[in-house]
């Protein structure tokens, strides 16, 4: 009786963690379409960047009572090259090229998002 | 004697989980999403709901949350451990009563996706960026699987704890 419980919630979550994986490998290379990068320091619009204008790749650093994060911006592409940040999670999540998933850095409250349209979307 | 002696064991609790708390921020992150942690202090929020009581886990929970962020997390750390701590626990009050004590971990488990989805909402507020609610997913998928070991771990602690109280 109470192993049947037992085994039952084991299939649940089994099934949600499977689901949940597939979801955001999914979101992740859905591909959407997107150009414009939006830079926001505590939720404010920082910088707007048309990537698809890039022509030749550039750094630019953010300095902010939060901390410091320098951005690496190519044609189609933007990442975070530097950061004083202790966990530097926004420096692993790479090069993002697309719309869907968001660099973060939570300590400097940094977020960039690609998001499609033009600059005023 | 009852009180000096749930008192003692307050203040113990409350030492190790602080302990944890600041050496587990001391590790760096296994995989470069933002919010994904082991959260081994739940261990002993939890471990606190089985040997002393709902009330008394509020309180070791509430203290190693402000005292964490001294140590480690700061201001910013405070907002998100509030959001993801309070809402763990109302969670986890809450189903304690639903599953006998040999399934701990599936209360463990709802504690630790309702601690993801506080944070996650404070990240939400704090970036304005909406566009963080994809991380719905992999922030749940993590929840269950630390929350499965915090609560086995809480487990054998409560358990452990309470031989050590018979022997004395």
């Amino acid at each position: 009786m109470n192993d049947k419980r037992v085994k039952k919630w084991i299939i649940i979550f089994a099934v949600v963690f499977a689901v949940c994986i597939g979801a955001f490998m999914i979101l992740r290379h859905l591909g959407m379409q997107g150009t414009v990068a939006v830079i926001r320091v505590d939720g404010e619009i920082y910088e707007k960047i048309n990537l698809d204008t890039v022509t030749v790749a550039y750094d630019m650093e953010i300095r902010t009572e939060f901390g410091y994060n320098k951005l690496h911006i190519e044609h189609g592409g933007i990442s975070v090259a530097e950061a004083d940040c202790r966990d530097q999670i926004c420096i692993r999540q790479g090069t993002v090229t697309e719309a869907g998933v968001p660099i973060v850095c939570l300590p400097h409250r940094l977020t960039i998002e690609i998001v499609g349209g033009d600059l005023d979307a | 004697m009852r009180n000096t002696r749930s008192l003692a064991l307050m203040a113990m609790l409350t030492a190790v989980s602080l302990i944890v708390f600041v050496i587990e921020a001391q590790i760096p992150p296994i995989v470069p999403i933002p919010g994904v942690k082991l959260g081994i202090a739940n261990m002993i929020t939890l471990t606190a709901m089985l040997i002393l009581g709902r009330r008394e886990a509020g309180v070791i929970l509430l203290l190693r949350i402000v005292m964490g962020s001294f140590f480690a997390g700061g201001v910013s750390g405070l907002m998100f451990s509030i959001a993801g701590g309070t809402l763990a626990y109302l969670i986890m009050c809450l189903t304690l009563k639903l599953f006998p004590e040999k399934m701990l971990w599936v209360v463990s488990i709802f504690g630790a996706i309702a601690h993801n989805a506080g944070q996650l909402a404070v990240a939400i507020a704090i970036t304005k960026t909406s566009g963080l609610i994809v991380y719905v997913p992999v922030l749940a998928a993590s929840a269950i699987v630390t929350g499965a070991f915090t609560g086995l771990g809480a487990m054998y602690v409560s358990s452990a704890l309470r031989r050590l109280d018979k022997q004395y």
